[in-house]
């Protein structure tokens, strides 16, 4: 008996030690690429770092940057917009990720085909994809998105310059964030639909549910930790908005689509402040996580394992 | 189902072994591909990343020089290129290692090297942003070491334009021009007098009326193209800074370079990007431009702003229609951009003495001459400009732009380093003015934050 004891502890000990050697390479730059940038930009968030050394040494300013950044009218307006973005954008973007989940989980002849389309924007890179829809958001009569609303408004609605007006210009982000976005969701809502289980959905035809009914009362709670894993990811993922923006509209007109990531970058690499970017990033860094905890809080899983 | 399996698996399998392998034809340093932006493309080029062309060293172990540059149009990349062989063909002591980064990009990246440390021996800068490095102490003086009599036979601009704190640390081989461009039938059409020398420029009544004539015609629908489609960048600086000092504004005071406020965002600066906004209402100009050939291409435009590097595309396209025109006096005296490009030699340089060598073989006329032929720059040696008489000469198409550089009417950008924060916050202004946002507050926000900077590096002193 004893001798299996330790043989045990002895193995356990042996499979450690292994398992923390197999970890180490990726530890070690996962440390290195992560965790000391992320310290690094902690501690130049209290000095004028600046993005190339000049003769005045680095001089820590305390709380300097970050006083100046919450009367920074250019930051707040960042701030406000990666707020509105994450209000419209998540929940619009969970919705129609669910819906055409739910349409093309079935059995049709060619869905897979209609499974590809729904989910190739998302194999596109942001950056292409905003090249692409730079064209059609071109504000002349000949600008595709021009003519479709054209066509479906009998004329009504003119030409617009989506990109340079500045009340259409963040909605006109947005549209392309969700049509991009949308396709991975999808998916991750199609694996959580195909594992309730048919009989769920049988029962309740036995029971006299119609359609709506079934959706409301089996499909969605079963698709509890799912819904969560998207809200919450969706929600990180908008809060990074910054390809978009610098590709289309460079945060005009006039601050319209200014965002935090992007603002960091103004300030950090053209500006030169690295001081002041990293204390952005903390604040957004932050910003993510409470958030983060709060959906947390209030969605509580559903655990098997008790 | 099974075998309909398979097959897209192994064309999946051979459609991403394909791609790899042609990819890894590519990345041998024999094949580097040198892909040309074409001649008269907008100034936001693809990113491509160009391999650097190594220099073949001889027998001797010839001392390498790095030399970084910007991948400018086709014309500017081949003759950099040139230099670089010549140079190398025509001694053995050095052999410069020329590599090309993507011009958009160029700035953040010799930004990342000077925080490396891994600066190369000899590099170009875009003209005003040479200060903050002179001043970070990343260049060395180029005083006293290339000859007087070369020195003397550049253009005052040039030298201008490299010199900080009283010490020379910089030359470029070619000054730029900025101007109108006029297509002439349309301004015939018009009725609109054409000027031929900075001596009858127009005045802001003549410009204006002479954009409303302009615009009536049907074949126009933006009088003037003032190229918003290069955005947000320091193209906005270049060219519309010169608006400012034609009102009597400015980016900065230039007694003491110590504050904006009380200049950019005085009555001038405000006027003058007033009458921008103006113009955009009136409907002269396009803010939301994308095309690059309003004026050239589709010619809906019959004026355009813009500099010398349209040169080529403008006399293909325009031939005998096309016109210089100096800029407009809009009240406090003709202004206009200059600077461009202009070499410097770093501190950490090891072989400073190689990167002088080929500096000095960069800036001799004919080399000057093969630059400026392929991007249509001003050279910067007037023995240069007298070899090309019939294009800067008295009648020469080009001779608007001499004029400019040498009678003062060229301006050279704020000569300090915080020149890239004056540079950011104006671009700001000028986007939100002209996306419709109040002139006054947008000038004044940007130069509140230009002085907080000044303030923030002690006024770079």
């Amino acid at each position: 008996m004893q001798k299996k004891k330790s043989n045990i502890l002895g193995w356990q000990k042996t499979e450690n030690v292994l398992a923390w050697i197999f970890a180490s390479p990726a530890l070690f730059f996962l440390l290195l690429f992560v965790v000391l940038p992320f310290l690094m930009a902690f501690i130049f968030a209290f000095t004028d770092q600046r993005l190339v050394p000049g003769p005045n040494p680095t001089a820590f300013v305390g709380l300097r940057n970050f006083l100046r950044m919450f009367s920074d009218a250019r930051f707040l307006r960042a701030m406000g917009n990666n707020f509105l973005f994450v209000i419209v954008v998540v929940p619009i973007q969970t919705t129609m990720a669910l819906l055409l989940a739910v349409l093309i989980n079935r059995k049709l002849k060619f869905v897979n085909i209609f499974r590809t389309i729904y989910f190739s924007p998302v194999a596109i890179t942001m950056v292409v994809v905003s090249v692409v829809w730079a064209f059609l958001y071109e504000a002349s009569a000949n600008g595709t998105i021009n003519q479709f609303v054209h066509f479906i408004t009998f004329g009504l609605i003119g030409p617009q310059d989506w990109l340079g007006n500045y009340k259409l210009a963040f909605p006109a982000i947005m549209l392309l964030s969700i049509w991009q976005g949308v396709g991975f969701q999808m998916v991750i809502y199609l694996a959580g639909l195909q594992e309730i289980p048919n009989s769920l959905y049988e029962a309740s035809q036995i029971d006299g549910a119609n359609v709506f009914q079934q959706f409301f009362n089996v499909t969605l709670p079963l698709l509890r930790n799912t819904t969560i894993f998207v809200v919450l990811s969706t929600t990180i993922l908008a809060f990074q908005l910054y390809s978009q923006v610098e590709v289309l509209t460079r945060g005009g007109p006039q601050n319209a689509t200014q965002t935090m990531i992007f603002y960091t970058k103004v300030m950090g690499f053209e500006q030169g402040k690295i001081g002041y970017a990293s204390a952005i990033t903390v604040v957004f860094f932050l910003i993510v996580l409470t958030i983060s905890f709060i959906q947390r809080a209030v969605m509580k899983e559903e655990r098997t394992v008790k | 189902m099974r075998s309909g399996k398979t097959i897209w698996l192994l064309l999946s399998i051979l459609t991403i072994f394909s791609l790899a392998l042609t990819s890894c034809a590519a990345l041998t340093p024999e094949n580097a591909p040198a892909q040309e932006a074409p001649a008269g493309e907008s100034a936001a080029p693809e990113p491509t990343t160009a391999a650097p062309a190594s220099a073949d060293s001889t027998s001797t172990e010839p001392v390498t020089i790095t030399v970084w540059t910007h991948a400018g149009q086709g014309g500017e990349r081949e003759a950099v290129q040139q230099f670089m062989k010549d140079f190398n063909a025509k001694q053995s002591e050095y052999a410069v290692e020329l590599i090309e980064l993507p011009d958009g990009s160029y700035t953040d990246q010799v930004n990342a090297a000077a925080l490396a440390g891994d600066l190369p021996c000899l590099l170009d800068f875009d003209g005003p942003l040479l200060y903050n490095f002179a001043w970070s102490g990343y260049l060395t003086p180029l005083t006293g070491k290339i000859d007087q009599a070369i020195l003397d036979d550049f253009l005052p601009s040039i030298i201008e334009q490299g010199t900080y704190k009283g010490e020379l640390y910089s030359l470029g081989q070619f000054d730029s021009g900025l101007s109108l461009w006029g297509n002439k039938s349309y301004l015939d059409a018009a009725g609109v007098r054409i000027p031929t020398s900075i001596e009858d420029a127009w005045t802001l009544e003549e410009f204006e009326s002479a954009l409303a004539a302009l615009q009536a015609l049907p074949e126009i629908e933006y009088a003037l193209d003032m190229h918003f489609n290069y955005g947000r960048g320091e193209w906005y600086t270049y060219a519309y800074s010169p608006l400012l000092q034609g009102f009597g504004g400015d980016l900065i005071d230039r007694s003491d370079y110590s504050a904006s406020t009380g200049t950019l965002d005085g009555p001038e600066s405000v006027a003058a990007m007033q009458a921008l906004q103006n113009w955009i209402n009136a409907g002269y100009v396009n803010p939301g431009q994308t095309t690059d050939d309003d004026f050239y291409g589709s010619k809906i435009s019959a004026l355009v702003w813009v500099g010398h590097w349209m040169y080529p595309a403008h006399s293909e396209a325009l031939g005998e229609d096309m016109v210089l025109i100096p800029m407009p006096d809009f009240g406090a005296g003709a202004a206009t951009g200059m600077g461009s490009w202009n070499w410097g030699i770093t501190s950490s340089c090891q072989n400073p003495d190689g990167a002088l060598a080929f500096l000095n073989h960069m800036i001799e006329p004919e080399n000057i001459l093969i630059m400026t032929d392929g991007n249509g720059a001003i050279p910067a040696r007037k023995s240069a400009l007298a070899q090309r008489e019939e294009l800067y000469g008295e009648g020469g198409p080009l001779n608007i732009f001499i004029q400019q550089l040498e009678g003062g009417v060229a301006i050279p950008r704020p000569i300090t380093p915080a020149y890239a924060i004056i540079t950011n916050e104006f671009a700001f202004a000028v986007d939100s003015i002209v996306n419709g946002g109040d002139v006054q507050q947008a000038l004044s926000e940007a130069a509140a934050a230009i002085d907080q900077d000044i303030e923030d590096n002690n006024g770079y002193k």
